[in-house]
């Protein structure tokens, strides 16, 4: 295969790279971490890109997601940094200052949350994924896999599991 | 404050998110590192070469030689070779296909938790089908050797040979076993691990869509 990305790819990638680029803050802390595993998506869909057929019922950005949630999900790399309720980086809180800005929220409540999300196990946080991107229940069993009913039942658990973790933060 | 209410902030740009331009996609491409898959496709794939590289010489020696047990040794040999190409071509199909992540988080997981397993079990028992074979090929040479007048060597120095052959090799054999596992479950056991019990998270309190994607 050869190592030039084609126009599309690229167009594509461009229009989606902050997608991508949430999925890595939502799976790790670390910068170094992030870049990773932001490189480890992008090669992955640069691999899949050929396979990629354009369907009137499956858009880009489910595919997308499947291919980002797998490689965050089911990532083989050896992870060794550190673990995933560490404290947040300087430029998370960055973030985090930039995001509650104008808001009725503290930024230690966002952070709060953010804290009560990394101790999610990786399968529950593709739920929270799928359900801070808005995407309706039918697109997210789609993307993984299981019934509507199901996700339902595990959107609902996660939640609940993130309260006590805010209850215990 | 709840998972709704970080829903309208979540999707604003992060501060260093510039867009990747296609410069520095060329360059990622051209260093991809990959993960674990990737390490065990250029492992299995130099490993292949080599077991062509033995094959073609036991071909090479096979014409050069007219003794009979030289050429039967340098047949079970090959056996041998092409018995492992056979095995890194399955290997190398097998992680092409678990390294395809386009399907839905539940099949991938699916997919992955099998092959890992196919490929550790088919592995460990290859390791351990290796040795005696190995073993029984050496010993074959001489006591064909001696069958055939051709040694210089005695009955007793066979027998005796055979005898610490086979001390070795039961030791040596209990000893691949342990380290086999231990590098097995230390090299894709962990990840197996993970991967399994992700899939039963995954799935738990109700049972998946339908095995096939849309």
């Amino acid at each position: 295969m050869s190592a030039v990305p084609s126009a599309d790819f690229l167009a594509a990638l461009h229009e989606y790279q902050p997608l991508v680029r949430r999925v890595c803050r939502l799976y790790c802390q670390d910068a170094d971490d992030r870049q990773d595993l932001f490189q480890e998506i992008v090669l992955q869909l640069w691999r899949a890109w050929p396979r990629y057929v354009p369907h009137p019922d499956a858009k880009l950005s489910t595919w997308l997601y499947r291919i980002a949630l797998n490689v965050a999900i089911s990532n083989l790399r050896q992870r060794t940094r550190r673990p995933a309720s560490v404290g947040l980086e300087d430029d998370a809180a960055q973030y985090l200052a930039q995001a509650t800005e104008g808001s009725a929220y503290e930024p230690e409540e966002m952070a709060a949350l953010y804290t009560a999300i990394n101790r999610l196990s990786d399968v529950d946080k593709a739920f929270v994924l799928l359900y801070l991107e808005d995407r309706p229940y039918e697109e997210m069993a789609d993307i993984l896999g299981i019934t509507q009913n199901n996700v339902r039942v595990k959107m609902h658990r996660v939640q609940e599991k993130l309260r006590k973790l805010l209850v215990h933060t | 404050m709840e998972l709704n209410d970080l829903r309208r902030h979540w999707q604003q740009p992060e501060p260093d998110a510039a867009a990747i331009s296609a410069a520095q996609l060329r360059e990622l491409l051209a260093r991809q590192r990959g993960g674990l898959v990737d390490k065990m496709r250029r492992n299995a794939r130099l490993e292949m070469a080599l077991a062509i590289v033995f094959a073609g010489l036991m071909l090479a020696g096979l014409t050069r030689t007219h003794e009979i047990v030289v050429r039967l040794c340098a047949v079970f040999s090959l056996i041998l070779m092409l018995v492992l190409v056979y095995y890194y071509y399955r290997l190398l199909a097998m992680l092409r296909q678990i390294a395809e992540p386009g399907s839905s988080v539940r099949n991938h997981l699916v997919q992955l938790c099998a092959g890992l397993r196919r490929m550790f079990h088919f592995n460990y028992r290859l390791t351990l089908w290796v040795l005696p074979y190995m073993i029984l090929l050496i010993y074959g040479f001489f006591t064909g050797r001696l069958l055939a007048g051709k040694a210089t060597y005695t009955w007793q120095t066979w027998a005796m040979a055979g005898g610490i052959l086979l001390v070795v090799g039961a030791v040596l054999q209990v000893g691949i076993v342990h380290v086999t596992r231990w590098y097995m479950q230390r090299l894709y056991g962990q990840h197996l691990d993970r991967l399994e019990s992700q899939l039963h998270e995954l799935e738990e309190s109700a049972g998946p869509r339908s095995t096939a994607d849309s």
